[in-house]
């Protein structure tokens, strides 16, 4: 299916999603840089999908498994614990 | 030769001493085994994202090492029966090395560690400053002007300097 959208009674725009490593070629994928590892894992700690997130399929092997080391390292949670009340 | 890198992750609450005990003993076992080390970066104390053992609090080393994959072996078996490793892990950064080039970024490593380790000397001795001017001041304060105003502005120019001494090990 083409991501330009077709004319519906209810139009939804589906704007382009891009892989953000492939885009910038400075962005490295690396299981100590939690930081950008952290924007592509939700609140619950689940490894968001390629569906969502727009990475290509390469950039998305690359980064699960830097989460996967990552979380051994305990530098990222498995699933995370509960704030403080 | 295969470049490597490995993380471990010492039980934080056991005291330095134990912390670089371990340093020494893993380094030794790379060479031992025929690897030469690059550097080791110890990226110190840190909160786990989850409880392993019974605490919460880790000290992280990373050692980069070129070596054969039966040292590889030797250290992961040698960080099972440790137990002041809590977690391990061995990255594999490239099949092939050139050693010459290997020596000049341990050289330049080494180059690194010493401006750092200076600058944080440097840094030390300056915030020591700050704070001894701020003692100083504060001792004058009395004499000079009322005691409110100054004691305000000491703790200020201390806190100041005292800072960005902390965070070098975090970056590292």
């Amino acid at each position: 299916m083409p991501a330009v959208p077709r004319r519906r009674r209810k139009q939804f725009y589906v704007r382009r999603k891009v892989c953000r490593f492939c885009v910038d070629s400075k962005l490295l994928i690396n299981y100590k840089d939690t930081t950008t590892l952290r924007q592509f894992i939700t609140e619950r700690g689940k490894i968001i999908p390629r569906r969502i997130s727009g990475n290509c399929a390469r950039h998305q092997r690359h980064l699960t498994r830097a989460i996967k080391q990552a979380r051994l390292l305990a530098l990222m949670p498995y699933v995370p614990s509960p704030p403080p009340s | 030769m295969r470049r490597y890198e490995t993380v471990w992750v010492v039980n934080g609450d056991l005291p330095d001493e134990e912390v670089k005990a371990t340093i020494d003993k893993f380094t030794k076992i790379i060479t031992a085994q025929g690897g030469t080390m690059v550097g080791v970066e110890e990226w110190g104390r840190r909160k786990l994202a989850y409880k392993i053992e019974g605490t919460f609090r880790g000290y992280y080393v990373l050692a980069d090492f070129a070596g054969q994959p039966p040292a590889v072996k030797e250290l992961e078996r040698n960080f099972r029966i440790d137990d002041r490793v809590i977690r391990y892990l061995t990255i594999k950064k490239s099949d092939q090395v050139d050693l010459a080039a290997l020596e000049a970024e341990k050289a330049a490593k080494a180059q690194e560690a010493a401006a750092r380790q200076k600058a944080e000397a440097a840094r030390a001795a300056e915030a020591a400053a700050a704070a001894a001017a701020a003692e100083a001041a504060a001792a004058n304060a009395p004499a000079a002007a009322p005691p409110e105003a100054q004691s305000t502005t000491a703790p200020a120019t201390e806190e100041a300097p005292a800072e960005p001494a902390v965070e070098p090990g975090k970056e590292a």
